[in-house]
């Protein structure tokens, strides 16, 4: 539920972007490149998404467009002065239970089975390495946006921190655990 | 292009013997953007200088461009590195009583370039390292960031087809290290320049289009980025 609202708060800064008013489709192409790796959007969620601001008075449509998907939206007085509340609101985000499965396994973890785990490790970190260079293929792009991508990379930075933080315990891990039990077991 | 093929290096002998790099093969293809990952010790910086032929190799060969180095007199070596190789290292190591376009032209002046045809060179490298600002400012007047900008433009120069970077984030700041790896990224897709980079920082590994973790000398695992780009990625990459 938090998540939708942020969501909805999230177009809602998209669109006001645009004091001229933005159709949904560059809409959802700045929505891909801006909050690409913190939310998936599909065009039917852009679209419900809009109707539930506009319905609310946050944004208008602006022209004269009858079709939906080619209405221009703009941000209203009433959306711009919640958006700016949001904004100031203290965020309910608390610390996620990373490594939570992981943990588990290493809990349980025996010497003959130190290979498996090892290897269970080495695919976790892989998905982070991953994670890490969709990172860098959205800051390069934001790079070449027409808005400032001071806001976003910070963003970004965020995550890199918790993520190179994570491969940093994997790896500390693999080396324990491979010290421990011997190299055979790498 | 890049090629290492079963190459070893051994430092010391017999009971002091180490295995610095351990039957390592790998082809990095011209235009590639790879990394090399590893724990401190495990060989990632004698890889580069073993392209580099600033160290030869115990076995194996090593292929830069076609030519292989393994097999070179130093005089030979010097003269592939002048033309092909620009080395990015973690300390900018600039010459401290010159300019910073007198730093840049120091490889010109080595290759015998006339004068006449240094400054253009040189303005365009800087150009292009966007440090032209900073080209009659000394070295000590630089941040650690403009002055490896100002080290990889010496190393660009000569306008060789190969970056060796060994640790070029390491002594920077998370921003000054986004502002270097965005030089690199640049000379390798617009200019198709191929970059063999060694770090240890995942961040600034995962910038390229293939991770190589190298341990104990030799090849642990081999992370490549291609099946996460989309087709338009590689169209746009050329």
């Amino acid at each position: 539920m938090r998540q939708s609202q942020s969501l909805r708060f999230a177009v809602l800064g998209v669109v006001a972007f645009h004091p001229t008013g933005v159709h949904g489709y560059v809409l959802k192409r700045q929505c891909d490149r801006i909050l690409g790796h913190f939310w998936q959007l599909n065009f039917p969620e852009v679209y419900r998404v809009l109707n539930w601001l506009a319905a609310e008075g946050w944004i208008e449509a602006v022209g004269t467009e009858p079709v939906a998907s080619r209405k221009r939206y703009c941000i209203t007085a009433e959306g711009r002065e919640n958006l700016s509340s949001f904004l100031l609101e203290p965020a309910l985000d608390v610390p996620r239970p990373f490594r939570q499965e992981l943990a588990v396994k290493l809990l349980f973890a025996v010497e003959e089975r130190t290979p498996e785990l090892l290897r269970v490790i080495n695919r976790q970190r892989d998905t982070y390495v991953d994670q890490l260079h969709l990172l860098a293929t959205q800051r390069r792009r934001l790079q070449r946006l027409p808005v400032d991508p001071f806001l976003a990379n910070l963003l970004i930075d965020g995550v890199e921190v918790v993520v190179r933080a994570e491969i940093a315990w994997l790896e500390n891990v693999c080396q324990k655990l491979t010290e421990r039990f011997g190299a055979s077991t790498a | 292009m890049i090629e290492l093929h079963h190459v070893t290096k051994v430092f010391g002998q017999e009971a002091t013997a180490v295995r610095a790099v351990n039957d390592l093969s790998f082809t990095c293809p011209r235009g590639g953007f790879w990394a090399i990952m590893g724990p401190s010790g495990s060989g990632k910086s004698t890889v580069l200088h073993l392209i580099a032929g600033l160290t030869a190799p115990t076995s194996g060969s090593i292929l830069v461009e076609g030519t292989d180095v393994a097999t070179m007199s130093q005089a030979a070596a010097a003269a592939l590195r002048r033309r092909s190789i620009g080395y990015v290292m973690q300390a900018a190591s600039l010459l401290p009583f010159l300019t910073v376009e007198q730093n840049v032209s120091v490889p010109l002046m080595l290759a015998g370039v006339p004068a006449r045809a240094r400054g253009e060179r040189v303005a365009r490298a800087l150009e292009r390292a966007n440090i032209s600002h900073r080209s009659a400012h000394r070295p000590s007047h630089l941040s650690g960031g403009e002055q490896q900008r100002v080290a990889i433009a010496r190393a660009i120069v000569m306008e060789p087809p190969i970056i060796l970077a060994d640790e070029p984030t390491g002594n920077l700041d998370q921003d000054g290290g986004h502002a270097v790896m965005d030089l690199i990224q640049d000379l390798n897709e617009d200019l198709g320049v191929t970059v063999l980079m060694v770090t240890h920082d995942p961040v600034f590994a995962a910038c390229a289009q293939r991770v190589m973790r190298v341990v104990d000398g030799a090849l642990e695992h081999d992370h490549d980025f291609a099946r996460l780009r989309s087709p338009r990625d590689h169209a746009t990459r050329g």
